[in-house]
């Protein structure tokens, strides 16, 4: 299998997608408490509540952790290596995985801001870059 | 209801070789660890009557086909699945269904052969890994991010960040359990490790080395569970299991990281873990001075710094320096994984260090011998444990 793997969608994370699609970062967020959360939930899992909305966050956040992979697991990740996996806290608060583009050194802290990548017909991932200091 | 404390027992058990690519099946390997493990406990096959299967499908054995390949006929069993985290819950339910009287006898049986279905670990053959809301160690597959060693990585990453530790700290632990490694006759690694080994070894994920992640070895191993009262009708002496809690799970927790580390949705505020957090100890009836030796499921290196902290044997962001200058090691004022655990013996689902315990326990081990020995535990990041405590 030579293609990279892309995201499972469930009927709780398709708005997430879909708004990606769109180049736009969406998070559901409760009516009730007013927290948004990641991943995407049925419910509000701070309060329990079943009153979400999907709103925009700011694509803003900073990185709260990170690694390079040099394991060679996937054969379409083969000329990528070594490549960078990132998480990153949403200005927002919840935490998204993703990666960086075009980082030299990676550190915890580091401001990003999100971007998207188009890698199917159908779908687009969230990336990121570090914000010019 | 009265404490299950010291009402249920380990009465034996047996393993099989552990080793890399052993020809035998895995069936063949639990099948030579179950008849060690009844000679151990002076049973028949006949006295089995439970089954607690740690490791089943898609690495293991599953508790029908090992009860109809090896001609059991039981009433109760309990299984979980491919994962390293369910080593005392498969322990925990075996003991449960003893003292409830579900079963006299439980079997716990793990048996693998992990190097022939070693594309379970990551990548495409990572099927868990690739489900619907990711991975349960963090895995991303659409961004490359596969494998448990990959959650391992995350969370020390951000650890060496927060605390400032190294990855020649983390070093001490691999070298002081390929130490303990060398005085087992079971045990895969034969050579010393060194700093400079450590250091030199190429980077799996960062900033994982290879001597951080554990071995994939082929190996089996079968503990023996029965009430305290049935167990001291038996060949050796039994073990008694003096105190179990369960893993915790939750928002402040990732299953690679101490809690509230920061790591997917972990809430970033780290506080002093202390005893009375563990109820595994007032069950026991013993404080942390008490425990003679500590294990834990040490499939990567920074598992060791965070079960230290979650227990409170040291406060947030002390281990790393806390394990250095031979404390973790045989001698040293908290041994750990006497036998190598997964980084150096076997992986055999962490119950080669459950057997390890046992044999301690019985002062049977010789060179590795923990003078003395009363408690040990066994304990991971995710918060489960057991201690077994030494019968008088």
């Amino acid at each position: 299998m030579n293609t990279k793997p892309l995201p499972r969608i469930t009927p709780d994370s398709k708005p997430f997608w879909d708004a990606c699609k769109a180049h736009r970062l969406m998070l559901p967020t409760c009516l009730d408490c007013a927290k948004p959360h990641l991943p995407p939930g049925p419910v509000c899992p701070f309060c329990f509540s079943d009153a979400l909305r999907w709103r925009e966050a700011s694509g803003r956040g900073i990185i709260s952790t990170w690694t390079v992979v040099h394991q060679p697991w996937f054969a379409a990740f083969k000329d990528d290596l070594p490549y960078n996996v990132v998480q990153i806290e949403l200005e927002e608060g919840p935490r998204l995985t993703a990666s960086i583009i075009g980082a030299e050194a990676l550190r915890v802290g580091l401001a990003v801001r999100v971007t998207f990548e188009d890698v199917s017909d159908s779908i687009t991932l969230p990336r990121f870059r570090l914000e010019i200091e | 209801m009265p404490s299950i404390s010291n009402q249920t027992a380990i009465a034996g058990i047996g393993q099989s070789e552990y080793g890399r690519n052993l020809p035998d099946s895995q069936l063949k390997l639990g099948a030579r660890a179950l008849k060690a493990a009844l000679d151990d406990a002076g049973l028949q096959r006949e006295d089995i009557d439970g089954l607690s299967i740690h490791m089943g499908w898609p690495l293991g054995l599953d508790y029908d086909r090992v009860a109809e390949a090896y001609g059991l006929n039981t009433r109760w069993a309990a299984q979980t699945w491919l994962h390293g985290r369910f080593v005392t819950s498969a322990l925990q339910q075996a003991a449960m269904a003893v003292a409830c009287g579900l079963a006299n006898v439980v079997a716990c049986v793990t048996a693998i052969s992990f190097t022939r279905e070693r594309q379970i670990l990551g990548g495409p053959g990572d099927h868990e890994g690739s489900r619907e809301d990711g991975g349960t160690h963090g895995e991303s597959p659409s961004y490359g991010l596969t494998a448990p060693a990959g959650g391992a990585a995350i969370a020390m990453q951000r650890y060496m960040a927060m605390y400032g530790a190294t990855s020649e700290q983390l070093a001490a632990v691999p070298i002081a359990f390929r130490k303990h490694a060398l005085l087992s006759p079971y045990a895969t690694m034969k050579k010393p490790l060194t700093l400079a080994d450590h250091q030199r070894a190429r980077m799996v994920v960062d900033p994982l080395r290879l001597f951080d992640c554990c071995l994939v070895t082929d190996g089996a191993a079968v503990a023996i569970v029965t009430t305290m009262e049935r167990a001291r009708d038996m060949k050796k002496k039994p073990i008694p299991i003096a105190g179990m809690q369960g893993m915790r799970s939750g928002r402040d927790e990732f299953i690679f990281a101490p809690p509230n580390l920061g790591i997917n949705q972990q809430p970033a505020h780290s506080r002093r873990f202390t005893a009375a957090d563990n109820e595994v100890f007032a069950m026991a009836g013993v404080g942390l001075p008490d425990i003679d030796g500590l294990y834990t499921y040490d499939a990567f290196s920074p598992l060791i710094l965070f079960v230290l902290e979650r227990f409170g044997y040291c406060g947030p962001g002390d281990a790393a320096e806390w394990v250095q200058n031979g404390r973790i090691e045989l001698g040293g004022e908290l041994p750990m994984n006497t036998s190598g655990g997964l980084l150096s013996e076997a992986h055999v689902g962490g119950w080669n260090s459950i057997l390890e315990m046992v044999r301690q326990l019985r002062g049977e081990v010789g060179p590795r011998q923990i003078p003395n020995a009363k408690h040990l535990q066994f304990s991971t990041c995710w918060g489960d444990s057991v201690i077994l405590g030494n019968a008088l």
